[in-house]
């Protein structure tokens, strides 16, 4: 007998043809999740099973984490043969629980001597014998108790809801705009969660803009690469290009003119790293430079697909994500990321593009974006990565 | 570039070479617990009354007990706080409006147990107005908390008028001084001045940082905030941080040896105020001017009006030149400075306050370099303003 996990894969399952792919990818990230608790990884009969943790509790949460994991179970692995061992281990596993109970058997191996009802209802018996304290409900019991009869017998009460998604990787590859605020990582985690790796831009303002804030968007990267491996993060130095727009452009569309900027500088990136969309954490409405025309207004800079999953997010829920993916509370740290001197007092939020048109017409958009590019400074954070 | 710029010694001073071969030396061969029974433990007590009698010796304290703590921030809460412990029944506290949140924060936690608290006036430089001070007084109060030389302006509060007034008003009352900034650079003698408890920290000095202490005029009674083992008379437990107070101790010994140290400071800061205010004439000072006899001869506060001060501080620290915005505690978490709000400053004064702290390590070279990087980067800068 051993304790084992039993890990679920969701979506993997509808693959046709591609699905050895899949199953590959989602072997080898679970593998190097675990690797540092000393976790062993193998596929049996369409489960993926991890064992010989020392810390199986740290090494359930951490597999619970891995893109295209939909749930796992602490299981206990026996020989299917002593049936009156299962049964001591299933009051062994409900010893501890109050309420009702139901046992759920299944057995892919039809050679058992005893069918699922039987099994079922044997086990349920000598539970109730040894538990008074427990009572059957077959319909919406407290507890379930998994007994599933394979080349091994396997027994569980606990499902642990993952985080489901398609394994890393297996959808290529997108950059996402990275600020310090509390959209963005939620943006760059949702899109991860599709299987997509991230490369990241950040735009950096200094002396507007501190080190601090620097090192707290390094920061929520390296969370971000807990969830889907190394990220990169290209620092654009961006300073130059406000000065400029807050010298030559009409106060109320330097917002935009910037979020153009940002756009243009990103799909350069991510044409350079091979990503295939570009994504950002904007959501109607939130802000000036997030109206539908607004939204219009930078698009229309890139040619990349641009992805902006929080779209119909109200903030509220936003924040809820971020909490739980654990980007909050560092997004919540108060340096300032984009300086008030370069925010408009009354920013445009209907623009007409003629009108931008005419303010970009003051800059040498080309030569700014090629000194911005020529100046990133790359960031590694993640397993591979020096941070 | 030349080499950093270091204006920033009002958060913390570089440590002496002298100093560091001290603590060194303290943990190599002279780590015996002073508590203990054998010889070598003796001379590590030794040791520490050494650096007693010296502190005594620097601040004309003869008789007074010195309690050695692990900063300024303890001892100013031993002061207070333990003032109150050591009493029954309810008392009133006093202290200047513009103390550091070492004092404050002691203050409130007094309030929150039932003692009365209130505090003292200052005039627009952030020096207590004695004249109000007349009428803010109580009879009643038990204990006055005023700090030597303010953190934020270098306003040297006006000690011996305060006692006179207290000797009239409320003689019973105790006085304490915050001589965080003061200590070593402007002068005070404890017993002459009526100076009941006296704060000091090393690392504000070039010692160490952990160490601090609180010098108590014999006769008064304090309880301790942290019982232990009956180390420093029992008014603080714990093993004393002998590497500290040894470093403290040379750190001392260093300041003293250095002749004329006030004199050469207030020379400095003069001339950089000199060639900052001949650069541009809209700059200001915040708290007394250089030539006031209040003013301390090491810290200089200045706005520099359109430019942020957080920005300007990181266009400095882009020439290698250190300096604050407020006091280093703060400035992480409050956007503005509560000492220059208490002086009725507000708006762009406000928020564009720098403050350069000297040493007496910075030569002339580096002050006319930091002033001139200020006045290059506030010409560049103060363009873009909000608009």
């Amino acid at each position: 007998m051993r304790s084992l996990l039993l890990v679920r894969f969701g979506e993997v399952h509808l693959k046709g043809l591609n699905r050895p792919y899949f199953m590959h990818a989602l072997l080898r990230h679970i593998r190097r999740a675990v690797a540092d608790v000393g976790g062993e990884v193998w596929l049996s009969d369409s489960r993926i099973f991890v064992s010989g943790a020392d810390d199986m509790e740290e090494c359930a949460r951490r597999v619970c984490r891995v893109f295209g994991v939909h749930s796992v179970s602490p299981a206990l692995e026996m020989e299917k043969d002593d049936f009156a061992a299962i049964c001591e281990q299933a009051v062994g596993l409900l010893r501890p629980l109050g309420g009702t109970f139901k046992v759920a058997a299944r057995r892919s191996d039809k050679r058992y001597p005893l069918d699922s009802p039987a099994i079922n209802g044997k086990i349920g018996a000598y539970v109730l014998a040894k538990l008074p304290h427990l009572a059957v409900d077959v319909h919406a019991p407290d507890h379930r108790l998994d007994v599933e009869i394979r080349d091994k017998a396997y027994l569980y009460v606990t499902r642990m809801p993952a985080v489901g998604g398609l394994p890393m990787g297996t959808n290529g590859k997108a950059c996402l705009l990275l600020s310090g605020g509390i959209d963005s990582p939620v943006a760059g985690f949702m899109v991860a969660k599709r299987g997509v790796a991230l490369t990241c831009v950040h735009f950096h303002s200094f002396p507007y803009t501190s080190e601090r804030a620097k090192q707290k968007v390094v920061d929520l990267a390296k969370v971000l690469s807990g969830y889907c491996g190394p990220v990169r993060l290209h620092v654009v130095p961006f300073t130059h290009i406000q000065m400029d727009i807050h010298r030559l452009c009409p106060d109320n569309l330097g917002t935009l003119v910037m979020r153009r900027f940002m756009m243009r500088i990103a799909q350069r990136v991510a044409l350079t790293e091979g990503a295939q969309a570009l994504v950002t954490g904007e959501s109607i409405g939130q802000v000036a430079s997030q109206t539908m025309e607004a939204l219009a207004c930078t698009n229309e800079t890139v040619t990349l697909p641009v992805f902006r999953p929080l779209i119909g997010f109200d903030k509220s829920e936003i924040v809820e994500r971020a909490e739980t993916i654990g980007t909050y509370a560092l997004s919540s740290l108060p340096y300032e990321d984009c300086c008030t001197v370069f925010t408009p007092r009354h920013p445009v939020t209907h623009p007409k593009p003629e009108k931008v048109a005419q303010a970009e017409a003051a800059l040498d958009v080309e030569a700014l974006v090629e000194e911005a590019v020529a100046g990133i400074e790359l960031v590694e954070t993640g397993a591979t990565g020096a941070e | 570039m030349q080499d950093a710029v270091y204006l920033d010694n009002s958060a913390t001073t570089p440590v002496l070479p002298q100093v560091w071969a001290r603590v060194q030396a303290a943990m190599a061969e002279g780590y015996f617990n002073p508590s203990a029974a054998y010889a070598p433990a003796a001379a590590a007590e030794r040791a520490l009354d050494a650096c007693r009698s010296a502190l005594r010796g620097a601040l004309g304290a003869r008789d007074y007990g010195v309690i050695f703590t692990s900063g300024g921030t303890e001892a100013d809460a031993l002061a207070l706080l333990g003032l109150a412990g050591a009493r029954r029944g309810p008392m009133a506290f006093y202290c200047s409006a513009v103390e550091h949140p070492a004092v404050r924060q002691a203050m409130a936690a007094l309030a929150t147990h039932g003692h009365s608290v209130a505090q003292l006036p200052v005039d627009e430089r952030g020096v207590l107005d004695i004249r109000r001070c007349e009428a803010a007084l109580g009879e009643d109060a038990a204990l006055v908390s005023v700090m030597q030389v303010n953190n934020e302006t270098g306003a040297v509060q006006p000690l011996a008028a305060l006692r006179a007034l207290m000797r009239a008003r409320c003689p019973r009352a105790l006085l304490h001084v915050d001589g965080v900034q003061g200590f070593l650079r402007v002068p005070i003698a404890l017993q002459r001045d009526g100076v009941d408890m006296y704060t000091l920290s090393a690392h504000k000095v070039h010692g160490p940082k952990g160490c601090g202490a609180l010098l108590v005029r014999p006769g008064v009674r304090l309880a301790p905030l942290i019982p232990g083992g009956g180390q420093e008379g029992g008014l603080r437990g714990g093993t004393e941080n002998t590497p500290g107070i040894l470093g403290l101790h040379a750190a001392v010994d260093a300041l003293r040896g250095m002749p004329d140290l006030a004199v050469a400071l207030a020379a400095r800061k003069a001339r950089l105020w000199m060639l900052l205010h001949q650069g541009d004439g809209a700059l200001a000072v915040n708290g007394p001017l250089p030539v006031d006899a209040e003013s301390a001869p090491h810290i200089l506060n200045v706005s520099f009006p359109g430019v942020g001060g957080e920005v300007m501080l990181h266009a400095l620290e882009s020439r290698g030149v250190y300096v604050s915005t407020g006091s280093a505690c703060s400035s992480r978490r409050e956007k503005h400075s509560a000492v220059l709000a208490a002086m009725g400053l507000s708006g762009d004064r406000l928020d564009s306050a720098i403050r350069f702290s000297l040493s007496p390590l910075n030569t002339d070279e580096e002050i006319a370099f930091a002033a001139q990087a200020a006045l290059a980067l506030y010409a560049q800068l103060k363009d873009y303003r909000r608009r």
